[in-house]
């Protein structure tokens, strides 16, 4: 009987049914390719090679961005600028990624500025950005969706004045590293990525931040009344997303060299406020999961990749893409996921009735 | 007895995840009369209610309507039935406007149009029933509380109901407007309509009343005639126990010589409160009496920085401090507990062992955080001390009875040890059972030489427990007495003195 | 006896006009006029002051402006629709795709559009309300899904040939003058087309429904209030489905106007149109919150966010992408402006409650 309950439990719970979409997916990508597990080594480059590395390798971008998002959700926000932030990023970097044209005329392995500003001033602008959205949210009351459409609309604006709208290109081989090189076997992004989930885990877990986090987004009145200062942990939090965003933009732009002001990120914070979503955090804000968000982003790179599998093309993919994000939803969604419980906790009632 | 009864509720029943919340009710309302229905919170009046109004779907019994069974399935099926109701919370829309807000869902249409001139005209008319002359076309949000629980009277009573439920109606009204509902409500009741009445207010149900039931943990009491029950009699029904515990608290005497650890010099904001000065002695408790809206509240929240102080000084210990923000007065050893606990008080997600360690950990900032353990002793400690009744520490907040939530917040301030704690009604919409340990507990808060700010819009309570009793009127301290010999009556005189004045020169 | 000081006598016009509900119409307005009177100040040499100049503002930007009505209903409710630009593109595949390849009547091609596009407004209504999704997360996924089946039709841009479209994308109403006992088009010539009749007919719908009707009502209602919406006794699912397949019906509309605009279908047309379509409702007036809101507003917001383009070709030194920047500075000024029309109404509310109140 204690194990029926569990289960009811268990279906109540909004990751669990993030991780039975995973498993199934992954289920269906077996059967259409027996080898879709399968992980090979290439000495060449130093890496492994696989589906399922690969899956999470082309995850990052979303899921970085994803952990900044979960916060801001959890406040009871939502960040539309992340987009646009990767591409603020991006253009900055190859800004800063010039060569001098007196001597070279192709882009190759070269920079006149040093490599530490090609990392550092993006982020910082990044980081600014965010406070300017924490600085209307906290400082203004402004609601979260509007303040960040601001800067929605404007950031791309802003990444082609800076670039003057052209698309530069680079072969500078430590930029190369961010989103083509390899540590301890694994794609670099990973690397990255596994950082940022931990780092930010440790950071939101380890202290009261995600207590107060959480506090600020069910009742910010009240929790200012308790003695929390929300405005701090308003900042913060978007801050946080818009250096997230950032280094979310450096990877996307060192996989192509380039900077690309009307693609980069495109979309980008959609899929991370469905990766927070699918990872079982709800939209009104509150108690929060940042693995089910890091699922969360790996479903949705599983579904891109089966639906590869199947030979569509990858704008149609959406489709697919949002047929599957409609069953999970909807299977996540209150009443399904009460209904469920509800059936489970019945038919413990009548196992226990049987014992009796 | 005569049996005109037009609505009959019979052995109903509801059962919510874990606990039955009502247990075979029988309840019956004649046409024409005034039925008050009372009990403590959460003993199945507002269930009962909501059964009524199809909020809640019934688990047995039923419902007899006029003498044809109805199940109610929505308040939208309900309004078709004839039964209409006024909620304690007003539950109109803000944005639109008064006469709309009287008639949306219902419009008067002409050509296929909404006839807006209709509306106008018969809200302006309907609001003057009720002596109020207001512009119906101005948005709702513009009026005041009491205005606004007028309009969704109003509505309830246009809407030519069999049957009006009036949900807790007076807590937002003054004594004026109280009796202007009930002439109302006497009207009404002369055209036959059949109205049910909760309310907190004992002397409002001897006001009005026919007959009463009575509700006690989702069973019934009984049903008398008004005259039948005396108001002792009343009380002991509804808590179940007498009330020795409550009449047994005596007010902890004050060392007259303590020193000051709160001193306030002409404090203000002007517009809202002006002119505030009180001194608080270690281990005092001090009384603020005055009427809703007299300034207590400001007063309050200017003491513990919630809204920023314009003009004045406050010391604390001796020493002058500015208090800008609540984590300031936190870093002082203030405590508040606000007035509506549901918006500013309680985190409803979190549970009860995050609610309580809230305060101290803000204290803390949040790059030091306290252990999962530190938080359970915590939380443990003061469910056991205050007798906080849930199965464990981690049930949210939410979750809760009124009382228990205000004591995880009396907790969550206790917890961090102040010497100034601030209460603003702490006692209102909670059981009476509940009230007397939360009285309790503050003046055992005081023997220990924390020093009490109590708010309340009821004099008994405060007469039992200040040491002082400062008293405000027009959004200024008009009078301070001594607790110890101080009356209802004169305090009363001192407030009633004030709004005579004030009414004369404003009106 | 309570009375309140702000009452009775003089409700007159004037308290009708000055009345707080219609600040943020006036503020948009007035920014318009504001922008229209540089344009004539700054470009009117150039021909900014021509009436051809106004009328294009309205034959570019038709489409915005019949997505714009049915967002504006469904931002009222408090809700969202990120699906609208998918939407519009996919009637214009349909279109496209039916008539150049299957070579279908276009009339058959708009007929399935509207139950395709209305269809899937009512279906994410019924999600929204019923499933307690979130409109947000409800109209991402159907504009995913639009996206998507656009591109499984085709990845190619496909243009519209057939006879029924280029009469109605051709068709104009030139503004003419009486000279010499004879009509003649003023110059430079001005004139509206089919979109604008048809976005002039969907703006008149709107306002009906949101003033003259109990749907359009509730509609405020809900946005004030949902739970007392409910409380009140008022069909809220049914209210909030029925916007939502407003707003796919305005989509479709909107797509079709766009199809005979550019006169072609592509998959990836009208990206991120749902976003400056709620910029222009949001420049209009409308609180993203819900309850506030009126189509005037959103008119003039359409306008305003097209005259930026159209100032940027007058100038013809700027790089089009000063028209983001502009557009979002726009938004800005806008939010502040609500900003602090809201608190300084709230603060003479408080205020005037507190008076009330201590008048008892």
């Amino acid at each position: 009987m204690k194990q029926r309950l569990n289960l009811s439990v268990l279906m109540r719970s909004k990751v669990t049914w993030a991780v039975v979409a995973e498993v199934l997916i992954l289920i269906v990508c077996l059967i259409v390719r027996p080898d879709f597990f399968s992980i090979s080594y290439q000495p060449s480059t130093g890496m492994l090679y696989g589906n399922l590395i690969d899956i999470v390798n082309r995850s990052s971008e979303i899921t970085i961005i994803a952990m900044g998002m979960t916060l801001v959700i959890a406040l009871g926000g939502t960040d539309l600028s992340v987009g646009a932030l990767v591409a603020v990023a991006g253009a900055i970097a190859l800004k800063f990624l010039r060569w001098d044209v007196t001597v070279y005329n192709t882009p190759g392995d070269y920079t006149v500025y040093p490599f530490f500003l090609v990392l550092v001033v993006p982020l910082l602008v990044c980081i600014v950005m965010g406070l300017f959205n924490g600085f209307l949210i906290a400082r203004w009351d402004m609601q979260p969706i509007i303040a960040t459409l601001i800067l929605m609309v404007c950031g791309r604006g802003i990444a082609q004045i800076l670039t003057n709208g052209k698309q530069f290109t680079t072969g500078y081989s430590p930029f190369r590293v961010i989103g083509q090189g390899s540590f301890l076997f694994l794609p670099m992004p990973i690397i990255i990525t596994a950082v940022v989930v931990i780092l930010v885990s440790l950071f939101v877990r380890k202290t009261a931040f995600g207590t107060f986090v959480e506090s600020v987004g069910i009742n910010r009145k009240a929790s200012r009344l308790s003695g929390i200062n929300a405005q701090l942990i308003i900042f913060i939090v978007f801050a946080l997303t818009g250096f997230l965003s950032g280094i979310s933009g450096l990877i996307y732009s060192s996989r192509i060299m380039s900077n690309d002001s009307n693609n980069a990120g495109l979309n980008f914070e959609m899929d991370a406020i469905l990766a927070v979503v699918i990872g079982g955090t709800s939209m009104t804000g509150g108690k929060f999961s940042l693995l089910g968000t890091v699922l969360g982003s790996i479903i949705i790179r599983t579904i891109v990749t089966l639906v590869y599998y199947f030979g569509i093309a990858s704008e149609a993919t959406m489709a697919f893409k949002a047929v599957i994000i409609a069953v999970v939803i909807v299977l996540q969604s209150e009443p399904v996921r009460n209904y469920f419980s509800k059936r489970a906790a019945s038919r413990a009632k009548l196992a226990n009735g049987g014992v009796k | 007895m005569p049996d005109n009864n037009i609505l009959e509720m019979r052995q109903i029943e509801i059962q919510f995840p874990g606990v039955k919340a009502l247990d075979k009710v029988d309840f019956s309302l004649r046409a024409g009369e005034i039925h008050s229905l009372l009990g403590e919170n959460g003993a199945g009046k507002s269930t009962l209610i909501k059964c009524l109004t199809g909020v809640h779907h019934k688990d047995g019994g039923t419902i007899i309507l006029n003498g044809r069974e109805i199940q109610p399935q929505s308040p939208q099926n309900a309004i078709e039935l004839g039964i209409s109701t006024v909620y304690q919370e007003v539950n109109l829309c803000p944005n639109l406007t008064v006469a709309e807000n009287i008639f949306v869902g219902r419009q008067p249409m002409k050509f296929g149009q909404i006839d807006w001139r209709t509306i106008n005209s018969r809200a302006r008319e309907l609001m003057r029933r009720f002596h109020l002359d207001i512009d119906v076309s101005r948005p709702l949000s513009y009026y005041s509380t009491a205005v606004q629980q007028m309009v969704s009277i109003a509505r309830a009573v246009d809407i030519q109901a069999k049957i009006l439920i009036l949900d807790e109606p007076t807590s937002s009204l003054d004594d004026n407007e109280v009796k202007l509902l009930f002439q109302v409500m006497r009207d009404l009741r002369a055209e036959g309509m059949g109205i049910i009445f909760i309310t907190h207010f004992l002397d409002q149900v001897y006001a009005v009343s026919d007959r009463l039931t009575i509700l006690r943990n989702g069973h019934l009491v009984g049903t008398y005639n008004i005259e039948d029950i005396s108001k002792v009699e009343l009380v002991t029904q509804m808590v179940g126990k007498d009330m020795d515990t409550i009449f047994n608290l005596k007010r902890v005497d004050v060392d007259k010589d303590a020193p000051y650890v709160l001193t306030a010099s002409h404090i203000g904001i002007p517009g809202q409160v002006e002119d505030i000065s009180i001194n608080l002695r270690k281990g005092e408790l001090m009384g603020f009496a005055g009427l809703l809206g007299s300034g207590r509240t400001e007063t309050a929240e200017m003491l513990f920085g919630a809204t920023k102080t314009a003009n004045g000084e406050i010391e604390l210990n001796g020493k002058k401090t500015e208090i800008r923000k609540p984590y300031d007065a936190l870093m002082h050893g203030m405590a508040f507990c606000p007035e509506d606990r549901k918006v500013d008080g309680i985190i409803g997600d979190l549970s009860i062992r995050e609610n309580i360690a809230l305060a101290v950990q803000a204290r803390r900032g949040f790059m030091h955080p306290l252990s999962r353990k530190e938080q359970n002793d915590l939380a443990d400690k003061y469910i056991k001390a205050l007798g906080i009744a849930t199965p464990d520490a981690e049930k949210k907040i939410g979750e809760l009875s009124g009382g228990n939530q205000q004591k995880v917040i009396l907790a969550r301030w206790m917890a961090t040890d102040p010497n100034v704690l601030i209460l603003d009604e702490p006692t209102r919409g909670i059981d009476i059972g509940a009230k007397a340990e939360i009285q309790r507990l503050m003046l055992e808060m005081c023997e220990k030489g924390v020093s009490v700010i109590f708010i309340s819009s009821e004099l008994d309570e405060i007469i039992r427990c200040s040491n002082r009793i400062v008293v405000m009127r027009d959004r200024e301290k008009v009078a301070e007495t001594d607790g110890a010999n101080c009356t209802q009556e004169k305090i009363l005189a001192i407030i009633a003195e004030g709004a005579q004045g004030a009414g004369g020169t404003k009106s | 006896m309570m009375s309140d000081n702000r009452n009775s006598s003089g409700r007159s016009l004037i308290s009708s006009i000055l009345n707080p509900k219609f600040i943020m119409v006036y503020a948009t307005v007035g920014i318009f006029l504001v922008i229209y009177l540089f344009g004539v100040v700054a470009y009117g040499s150039k021909g900014f002051t021509t009436l051809r100049t106004f009328t294009n503002l309205f034959v570019d930007n038709a489409y915005y402006g019949i997505s714009a009505v049915g967002m504006t209903m469904v931002l009222i409710t408090g809700g969202i629709d990120l699906s609208v630009g998918a939407v519009a593109s996919l009637t214009g595949m349909f279109i496209a795709y039916g008539t150049a390849v299957l070579g279908l009547n276009p009339w058959v091609c708009i007929a399935f559009s509207l139950v395709v596009g209305v269809g899937l407004g009512l279906l994410m209504g019924w999600v929204i309300h019923y499933l307690n999704v979130p409109p947000f997360i409800t109209t991402l996924t159907g504009m995913f899904l639009a996206r998507g089946v656009c591109a499984l039709i085709s990845r190619e841009s496909i243009e519209i040939k057939n006879e029924t479209i280029d009469a109605l994308a051709s068709w104009k109403l030139y503004f003419m003058y009486l000279k010499d006992g004879e009509w003649t088009r003023i110059r430079p010539s001005a004139f509206v087309n089919f979109n604008v009749i048809l976005f002039l007919v969907v703006l008149a719908v709107g306002i009906y429904l949101l003033q003259r009707t109990r749907f359009g009502r509730n509609i405020y209602a809900i946005g004030g209030n949902e739970q007392s919406a409910k409380l009140m006794g008022l069909p809220v699912g049914r209210t909030k489905v029925l916007v939502y397949g407003f707003n796919g019906l305005c989509s479709v509309l909107a797509g079709i106007a766009y199809a005979l605009y550019v006169k072609s279908g592509w998959n990836l047309s009208l990206q991120g149109a749902e976003l400056d379509v709620i910029t222009c409702a949001v420049i209009g007036g409308t609180l993203l919150t819900g309850g506030e809101g009126y189509m005037i507003g959103t008119l003039f917001g359409v306008l305003l966010k097209s005259m930026i383009p159209a100032l940027i070709t007058f100038n013809g030194n700027l790089l089009s992408w000063w028209g983001k920047i502009a557009t979002g500075l726009l938004l800005l000024l806008f939010i502040c402006i609500q900003k602090i029309v809201v608190s300084s109404t709230e603060r003479r509310n408080s205020k005037s409650k507190k008076a009330a109140k201590n008048k008892a």
